[in-house]
């Protein structure tokens, strides 16, 4: 398969805009400027691209909803926070290949209308951000960015703001406000972004792939990018695998690509030749997935029939070694600790299960904490503000699911039936 | 689309109900009777839907949605009591008593806790919770001198950081930490230099925030409580004041209670302590041989009966407080009208009697009330001549969180910077005393320099050029006034004090008013007065110039200024002085002594020793708010009904016993006895209040949501009041700053100075200049200064504002230990001051 996301990783000086230039980008944006933007923004609608940010929404039909009176200010967020623990696909893009993310926005910009765009990236990723401030000071020099671009008589300008740490800023509304100088806490919906998003004014924020393949499609055209992988959730994706394999790292496959073929033949099969016990398809708020799941293909419709979810394409390998209320634990213990608190059952309930595992996984547990913990996750699930709680449940409940006889015996032995 | 209502049809718990399109779940089905538990729901605050007590089913959608972010939608089925909502409620309460300290036995909100009763209506009522609680703290820790905090108990509804920021806009409240950590506190938990006035103790649902000076001296049900009305500015906040064996110890607002709601200010809910201070009157005084000695009421009546003959006439004045309720401000009147034949008549030592009569016939008070929710309704709000933000700060609260919700443009004409400031779409600093420059320019610049008919010859000479000179502004935001006042097609104007200090502005307010009708603008003004019954005493006639209901007078007669003038020729022998502190608030203090001293007899009814009652011959013990029954009129002409919590103490007594008991001396039929009987003549004497009805609670209503116009006056029939035009002020040529005064954000006039909690919010006087002079000075906030001028000089400590006019130095009138009015020299032009650092 000819790689569009990852075209440029691995190659000397990908970041700068020269290479960028030589290997044929920048050629989408010139594309883009000669068409319509209601023009663009069908054909990403019809590539059948959905956000690869983790909700699997249609890129073209949100663009769709950005209104288009001229006089509103509009703009265009990238959600460059990428937070989800086993995640770091954007990264990749950002570091190696900044050009990539920076014209796909100005893409974007163009279809809807924005005259300015920021880059929501984590703090952590300080080396990213300025490889990103630099590229966008590369395309500002060549007239990609900037007044006029191309002579086409659109302006555009691009800004990189950086997070402080905090996991909640990924969730859009959170962003917004945290861009806007407020503490990250994700805003009420209605109103949708669409309509009102950064300062009030109609927003669409998009996740860094999503943004990256946007150049491809006007390039190979929407019905190149839709004959690849399933009907329904087409085109490249980018899978990061991280965990038990012989070869983690990141994979840019068709979407659908089943676990199996992932593990076993893109990342050379469990490391150790151990035996495979567990993979989170797509960050640590999907539900796990067991052995009996390997033949899974890899996307949004097929994961969430089987109770779980593509969320950002990270996939996390478990062999039998692992201790899966340990790694309950560590997983409630990121959501707790991120929770926003804003609202009550995110803020008091995802402490309170993981005071509840570290018990168990102490040789402290007491018979009934099972049943409390699935008490618990059905107050928590559904009801809280934004989807964190609900991350933070799916991912115990999936482990619960599977594995609860492991829980019961560290409640009865007071010791791990893996190690 | 504009004016169309849009209604929506719901089933809410089976019942089908109609609704405004928009309306939320929540309120749709409280409307139905419906009852929904809330913690961070605040009518009056922006939604956030964090504390998910309010989760309902919607019919057709998976999970359950917050009813108070959550609008109706035509057709929708709604569902209220389902097994799931009932155990999603107990559990959001699980969840908020996770990592509560459940400390009620020591804590001061047990028994008035939202969390308690919730959770004995909601459930669980077993714990499961076996896990070591996060504390945030060990110890309560004092975030002022009014406001405690034990975070432990918060419930994270930050209904306290949204009150300080959406209604207050102090903005001093935010969270700290993240997840469970986090806490509604200061940043930092610095101590706060705020507004210090506990709207967000009240909005607290649980004993998180509380109130210092109320810590641990009593339970909720041991106190008695009555609803009455605040007796500090003119806004009328309708308040609960509370005691606990005799003593006040609490004032708190009520939820949808009054138009101040929820809200009070520093002087409203802290203040009130005064009317239990050790140093209240509790028997006459009379003055022997040199010294005022306790005395019964007979030998008080009996001391005045010998002094002043009936029908005394001119030699008599009577100046009575515009803190008296309106039924003893009308039988003040009377006595002195009828009983001692005397016109000489005024309710302030403040200002001159033609300012007064002009400002109520140019804000239109003859005209009626006007409520602060319709002016909050016009398109544009001009508020020119009032410190807002600190003399009318509920009034402040009012315009800023209707602001914020609406399409409209607010401009804020004042030389100081005030914290109005930041929700105003124009704000213009002008120099002090020039509002008349002011509006000229403006009236000017709505009618693109050409005067309309309406402004006559009055402004047929005026030149923008030497309006905005003087007044010390750029034409350009005048111009940008001008605009937005043409964009509007309703604007009201909200006039405070400083129209009264500085008189010459008066006819101009007309003017602007005039010229914006006659370009068929709809137009309203509403005075911002400092005193909680201003309106009530001019209205019930206390004036020289015309009777109730701003009726005409037979003869007209001295105000304040003119009476002391007339007792310093010997012309004046008797004044009877009821709650007025004229030898603190008169301006020239020197010459307000010599004159009062002068009086053959000085009677004084007060409820504590004040300057006056120190030079008087008879003092009579009076009663504070607390003690009697009555009526106040706000600023918009509300009537409302103050109610007795207590018996005055000792001897003293209701204020309308003693000015009866002074009247049944002359005349055993003077009268009536009781406050509703004077009410009632009242209403037959002045024809204003005929109508007026006083069943006024406040509660939302479907018409006006917040308001109630059955309580405003009506326009008075006979009214014959005339503005006097007055020629400009002069100031003096010598020294930097052009000295302002006005009251305290924690203060109103002298007798806040009885509050000992008010006392230690701000212990002494400070001055307060802008950043800029003060840096051109080298001074910096909390320097001592010596404030200098021609008559006299006091030490300070400065405070420095940010976006105030340069030149203008501004000091409270409420200090004892600095008399402003010293100042001042009567006759003389407005005082400048020089400021220099002091260094010991």
């Amino acid at each position: 398969m000819e790689k569009v996301l990852l075209k440029n990783l691995g190659k000397p000086d990908s970041h700068r805009i020269e290479n960028y230039i030589a290997n044929g980008g920048y050629r989408a944006l010139e594309a883009a400027l000669k068409l319509k933007p209601d023009n663009i923004v069908q054909m990403v609608k019809d590539s059948g691209l959905r956000g690869r940010g983790g909700a699997g929404f249609s890129t073209g039909l949100k663009w769709s909803f950005i209104p288009k009176d001229p006089t509103i200010p509009k703009y265009l967020c990238c959600n460059a926070d990428e937070g989800e623990p086993g995640t770091f696909k954007d990264r990749g893009i950002i570091d190696n290949d900044p050009h990539l993310l920076v014209e796909g926005m100005a893409i974007a910009s163009y279809a809807i209308g924005a005259a300015n765009s920021y880059i929501y990236i984590r703090g952590e990723f300080a080396f990213g951000a300025d490889r990103l401030e630099a590229a966008i000071k590369e395309a500002t020099e060549k007239g990609y960015l900037g007044n006029n671009i191309q002579g086409s008589g659109f302006s555009h300008n691009m800004y990189v703001h950086k997070g402080f740490g905090a996991y909640i800023c990924g969730e859009e509304t959170a962003l917004l406000e945290s861009i806007e100088g407020y503490r990250g806490q994700p805003r009420k919906k209605p109103p949708f972004p669409a309509l009102s998003g950064l300062y009030a004014k109609p927003t669409v924020i998009n996740n860094v792939e999503t943004l990256a393949c946007i150049p491809a499609i006007i390039e190979k055209g929407p019905k190149w990018f839709s004959s690849m992988g399933p009907e329904k959730s087409p085109g490249p994706k980018i899978y990061c695998v991280s965990g038990h394999v012989k070869k983690p790292g990141l994979y840019e496959l068709p979407m659908g690509t089943t676990v199996r073929d992932l593990i076993f033949n893109h990342c050379g099969g469990m490391l150790k030749n151990r035996e495979l016990k567990a993979v989170i398809p797509g960050g640590v708020s999907a539900p796990m997935l067991t052995t009996r799941d390997l033949d899974t293909p890899l996307d949004f419709d097929s994961l969430a029939a089987k109770g779980s979810m593509l969320g950002s394409g990270a996939v996390i390998v478990m062999d039998e070694s692992t201790c899966m209320v340990k790694m309950a634990l560590i997983i409630n213990r990121f959501f707790s600790h991120e929770s926003c608190g804003k609202c009550t059952p995110c803020r008091d309930g995802t402490p309170w299960l993981t005071n509840i595992l570290k018990r168990i996984e102490g040789g402290q547990g007491r018979q009934g904490d099972v049943e409390l913990l699935e008490s618990l996750c059905t107050n928590i699930f559904g009801r809280t503000f934004c989807p964190l709680g609900d991350g933070a449940v799916m991912a115990l409940r999936g482990a619960l699911k599977n594995f609860r006889d492991e829980f019961q015996y560290h409640i009865d032995h007071k010791k791990c039936m893996a190690s | 689309m504009h004016g169309v209502i849009i209604m929506a049809t719901v089933k809410i718990n089976g019942k089908e109900i109609t609704v405004q399109d928009n309306t939320l779940i929540l309120d749709a089905a409280r409307d139905a009777g419906f009852e929904i538990p809330t913690f961070c729901y605040q009518a009056d605050l922006m939604g956030i839907g964090s504390c998910r007590m309010c989760l309902v089913e919607i019919e057709g959608q998976k999970k359950l949605q917050p009813s108070c972010i959550t609008p109706v939608l035509h057709g929708m089925s709604i569902n209220t009591e389902t097994p799931t909502v009932i155990s999603a409620r107990a559990s959001m309460l699980e969840f908020l008593l996770a990592n509560h300290a459940l400390d009620c036995p020591v804590c001061d909100k047990g028994g008035e806790c939202e969390l308690q009763d919730m959770v004995y209506k909601y459930g669980p009522h077993k714990g499961r919770h076996a896990e070591k609680k996060f504390k945030f703290q060990e110890k309560d820790y004092a975030l002022s001198p009014v406001i405690i905090k034990n975070s432990n108990r918060c419930v994270q509804c930050q209904k306290c950081v949204r009150v300080c920021a959406e209604v207050v806009g102090a903005n001093v409240l935010g969270a700290l930490g993240r997840g469970d950590h986090q806490e509604e506190t200061s940043f930092f938990r610095h101590f706060l230099d705020c507004d210090q006035d506990g709207n967000c103790i009240e909005v607290c649902p649980v004993g998180c925030f509380m109130r210092l000076p109320y810590r641990y001296r009593t339970r909720p049900w041991d106190l008695k409580g009555a609803d009455t009305v605040c007796p500090y500015c003119g806004t009328g906040c309708r308040m609960v004041i509370e005691h606990r064996d005799g003593v006040l110890i609490r004032s708190k607002a009520q939820l949808g209670v009054g138009l101040n709601s929820e809200t009070l200010c520093a002087r409203g809910r802290f203040g009130c302590d005064f009317a239990s201070s050790t140093e209240r009157l509790k028997t006459p005084l009379i003055r022997r041989g040199g010294s005022l000695e306790p005395a019964s009421w007979e030998e008080a009546l009996g001391y005045i009966k010998e002094h002043i003959p009936v029908n005394i006439g001119n030699k008599m004045g009577g100046i009575a407080s515009p803190r008296l309720t309106n039924e003893e401000l009308y039988l003040f009147q009377k006595l002195l009208r009828d009983i001692f034949g005397s016109p000489n008549l005024d309710s302030t030592a403040r200002w001159e009697p033609e300012a007064t009569e002009g400002f109520i016939k140019a804000t239109g008070m003859d005209e009626g009330g006007v409520s602060v929710f319709d002016c909050m309704e016009s398109d544009s709000v001009l508020v020119i001549g009032s410190h807002l933000s600190d003399e009318n700060p509920v009034t402040d609260y009012i315009v800023r969180r209707i602001k914020n919700t609406r399409r409209m443009s607010l401009i804020i004409a004042s030389p100081r910077e005030m914290k109005l400031d930041s929700s105003a779409t124009i704000k213009l600093r002008h120099s002090p005393g020039r509002e008349a420059a002011v509006l000229d320019a403006i009236a000017l610049a709505v009618n693109a320099g050409k005067p309309s008919p309406a402004e006559g010859a009055a402004l047929k000479d005026a030149k923008i050029e030497d309006l905005i000179a003087s007044a010390g502004v750029t034409k350009g935001a005048v111009e940008q006034i001008a605009q937005r006042l043409l964009a509007a097609n309703s604007i009201a104007i909200i006039a405070g004090m400083e129209f009264l200090r500085h008189p010459e502005g008066i006819p101009e307010l007309g003017l602007l008013k005039e010229a914006l009708k006659s370009s068929g603008k709809k137009v309203l003004v509403m005075p911002a007065l400092d005193r909680a019954n201003q309106r009530g005493a001019w209205e019930m006639g206390v004036h020289p110039a015309f009777g109730p209901g701003y009726g005409p007078v037979k003869d007209k007669g001295l105000g304040c200024a003119g009476m002391l003038e007339a007792a310093n020729r010997g012309d004046l022998d008797m004044m009877y002085i009821a709650g007025a502190d004229v030898a603190a608030m008169h301006p020239d203090e020197e010459f307000t002594r010599k004159a009062l001293l002068k009086l053959k007899l000085l009677v004084v009814q007060d409820i504590f020793l004040s300057e006056t009652a120190k030079l008087a011959h008879v003092v009579l013990p009076g009663s504070s708010f607390a003690e009697k029954e009555g009526t106040f009129t706000n600023q918009e002409g509300r009537a409302q009904i103050i109610r007795k919590l207590l018996p005055p103490p000792g001897k003293a007594k209701r204020d309308l016993d003693v000015i009866r008991a002074v009247g049944e001396v002359y005349d055993p039929s003077f009268g009536p006895k009781m406050p509703v009987l004077v009410l009632d003549e009242i209403r037959n004497a002045a024809g204003m209040y005929a109508h007026v009805s006083l069943a006024f609670n406040n509660k939302r209503n479907t018409e006006n949501k917040l308001d109630n116009r059955h309580a405003l006056v009506q326009g008075s029939a006979t009214s014959a009041l005339s503005v006097t035009r007055f020629s400009a002020a002069t100031t003096e040529p010598e020294g930097r700053f052009h000295l302002t005064t006005g009251n305290h954000l924690f203060h109103s006039g002298r007798f806040s100075r009885r509050s000992g909690t008010l006392l230690g919010l701000l212990s002494a006087a400070v001055v307060e200049i802008s950043e800029k002079d003060a840096a051109s000075l080298n001074l910096k906030s909390g320097d001592k200064v010596k404030v200098k001028g021609r008559h006299y000089e006091a030490i300070l400590s400065l405070k420095t504002k940010k976006g105030s006019k340069e030149g203008v130095a501004f000091i409270a009138e409420n200090y004892d230990d600095v008399p402003v009015n010293r100042f001042f020299k009567k006759g003389e032009p407005a005082p400048r001051v020089d400021i220099t650092k002091v260094t010991y």
